[in-house]
């Protein structure tokens, strides 16, 4: 043989590489057990805080009176399904943030960009593996959560409020992946994680309606899908009301959402990326 | 018959941030690489050698497309750099940072079979591919524990591993003994040169001067991001033009050690007698063309030859020929 052969990867091989990536950020946590049972008490732990205010506050009434600004008596159930939406949306950017800077760290991240799998299949793994831990825990906190509580969690529509957190899913790791790429850039997350996370879990009102905002911040609210995503879980199960009125509607949004965050965050990202190559490098921290 | 590497003035200038107070920076400008240019033949094991900071990992983090060259072109393997890095990416094996890139909660092996699925290999392939390669660096041992039990030793082996886990013709190793002890340096290079007489070409970078000269077929010597000489390794030190000595001992009879004298390449010879026998002390530009006729004459004129002495001259003097420092020295820019 004189000249070598290459023949470009399938999609096949592209997602035989994906999944790897998935799956070796799965085995990577699971040899952190303690981290992940920290995972299902944290939200609930969360959503009590307010709830324990709540009670002390309104007493008797905390029910009636949620019921008439949030247009559910359920404040429990309420208040777990922020947290945990919330818990999903924090674990986007934690995650990302977590790949991104811990494997410039290590080095990894330059072990990684010098085989033939493309970045965007990279970042597609780890947002599969991301969604898969969070959406995992935020379901077994919110189902723990409702037998402290006492309240049913199997009530309104499941199989709605599931297609909202996944339809939610992929705008919010294009978003994420627009953090990551700050990240890459700045060689810097906690600062930044926390930040954000103090911004995200206003922003979407993991403990109250955003439509109790004044007008202009409710605008930028919903400029951001997870505000749309725990909205329409919340509505899909306690009936609070879509932003829309009616569930498609508001569905419709988080697909426009959908189709363009994605391209953007990875855009972003790789374009991040070929900044640094060009100067000093990815691996740089 | 595709070159695998082909570099063409290949220049890089970082700019970095340097901090002035508190809100102030300006940015500096390192030049890295000054117009690079090399060839590497197939089934070679070429060496780049050079202090710390002469630049070698920028060239070979340029090669392996973790950084973008500041200009210059490059060919790896027949494909154009920045145009076809994927095919790059695909055909090169690389070792870079020593033992770090690898995952420090996973196995050995749990780390070789991630990395067979980045190369695209099918899943019984890759499990396949890293038993292999276990075997062959003798990692055996140790491959089912997680890497951050390992010794650092054991690590870089494993980071050699990960190199080999693509089976590529071009294999590219920046400084892969750096934290190695001696004899498990010399294993690695031991493998290092049956991969090459299976046909590899071997890209190896290194600032230590014995390193490039037991293992590599040419060398290029590269400082303040230039190559300032290239070539076989014999050639680099017949190239600098230096006398060096060769000390002959035994029973050498006069007429033998006047014939010497008269023998073309030699400047000078003296011979003194030591503890009852004699010893002969010959200087010479070109050591490994005079030692053969040396010896042959020496016989000749019935000299008995107990013991040969020849003082070399290293890729070292090599290097200090040309810039007046030693390898030991670092260069800052
Ligand atoms: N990311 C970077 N930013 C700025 N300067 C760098 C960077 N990496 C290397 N350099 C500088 O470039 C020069 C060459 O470094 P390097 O390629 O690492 O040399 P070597 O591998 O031969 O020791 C050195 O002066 C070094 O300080
Ligand atoms: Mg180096």
């Amino acid at each position: 043989m004189t000249t070598i052969q290459y023949t470009p990867p399938t999609f096949r091989h592209k997602l035989s590489a994906m999944l790897a990536e998935t799956r070796l950020r799965l085995i990577n946590i699971s040899r952190y057990p303690g981290q992940l049972v920290m995972e299902f008490i944290i939200p609930i732990v969360f959503a009590a805080m307010p709830m324990l205010l709540g009670q002390a506050t309104a007493g008797d009434q905390a029910a009636a009176n949620f019921a008439a600004n949030t247009g559910t008596a359920n404040y429990v159930a309420y208040l777990l399904i922020g947290a945990n939406v919330f818990t999903i949306v924090s674990g986007a950017f934690w995650h990302i943030a977590y790949w991104v800077r811990f494997e410039q760290e290590t080095g990894t991240l330059e072990a990684v960009y010098i085989t033939p799998t493309s970045s965007p299949v990279l970042i597609a793994g780890v947002c599969l593996y991301s969604a898969i831990r969070s959406t995992g825990t935020a379901v077994i906190a919110f189902l723990i959560g409702c037998l402290i509580f006492r309240v049913n969690p199997f009530q309104g529509d499941i199989i709605l409020a599931l297609l909202f957190l996944f339809v939610g899913l992929i705008p919010l790791y294009g978003i994420a992946f627009i953090f990551g790429a700050v990240v890459l850039k700045i060689k810097e997350s906690q600062s930044v994680l926390n930040l954000m996370q103090w911004l995200v879990s206003f922003l979407m009102g993991i403990f109250f309606p955003v439509t109790v905002l004044p007008p202009f911040v409710r605008f930028i609210a919903q400029l951001f899908p997870p505000t749309w995503m725990v909205n329409g879980v919340r509505s899909a199960l306690l009936g609070v009301g879509f932003f829309l009125e009616t569930w498609y509607l508001d569905m419709a949004v988080l697909w426009a959402f959908l189709l363009f965050a994605p391209l953007f965050g990875i855009w972003v990202f790789t374009r991040t990326e070929g900044n640094l190559r060009g100067n000093q490098g990815i691996g740089q921290f | 018959m595709t070159i695998p590497v082909r570099i063409e003035n290949l220049q890089k200038t970082y700019q970095t941030k340097k901090r002035q107070g508190l809100f102030k920076s300006s940015v500096r400008q390192v030049d890295a690489l000054k117009g690079v240019s090399l060839e590497i033949e197939r089934g070679e094991i070429f060496g780049l050698l050079g202090p710390n900071g002469a630049g070698k990992t920028t060239l070979i983090k340029i090669l392996t497309t973790l950084l973008l060259p500041t200009n210059g072109r490059a060919f790896i393997n027949g494909f154009e750099l920045t145009k076809q890095d994927d095919a790059i990416r695909a055909t090169v094996g690389c070792m870079l940072m020593g033992e770090r890139g690898l995952y420090w909660k996973l196995t050995g092996r749990e780390n070789l079979v991630f990395f067979g699925a980045l190369y695209h290999l099918p899943p019984a392939a890759r499990a396949r591919r890293a038993d292999s390669v276990i075997e062959r660096l003798n990692l055996g041992e140790y491959a089912d524990r997680p890497v951050e039990t390992y010794s650092s030793g054991q690590k870089m082996k494993l980071a050699f591993a990960k190199a080999l886990i693509n089976d590529a013709p071009l294999l590219i190793l920046d400084e892969p003994t750096n934290t190695l002890d001696l004899p498990s340096a010399r294993e690695l290079r031991a493998v290092v040169r049956e991969l090459n007489q299976q046909g590899k070409t071997v890209i190896y970078t290194t600032h230590i001067m014995a390193e490039a000269e037991t293992l590599c077929n040419r060398v290029a010597i590269i400082d303040r991001g230039e190559v300032i000489a290239q070539g076989t390794v014999p050639a680099l030190k017949e190239s600098i033009g230096q006398e060096t000595v060769i000390k002959l001992e035994g029973v050498i009879p006069t007429q033998a050690s006047t014939a010497v004298a008269s023998l073309h390449g030699i400047t000078r010879s003296a011979i003194t007698s030591v503890n009852g026998h004699n010893q002969l002390t010959v200087v010479t530009p070109n050591q490994t063309a005079v030692l053969p006729q040396l010896i042959q004459t020496l016989s000749g004129h019935g000299a008995i030859l107990q013991k040969i002495t020849p003082e070399e001259v290293t890729l070292e003097d090599v290097f200090i020929a040309h810039t007046g420092r030693t390898l030991a020295e670092d260069t800052a820019q």
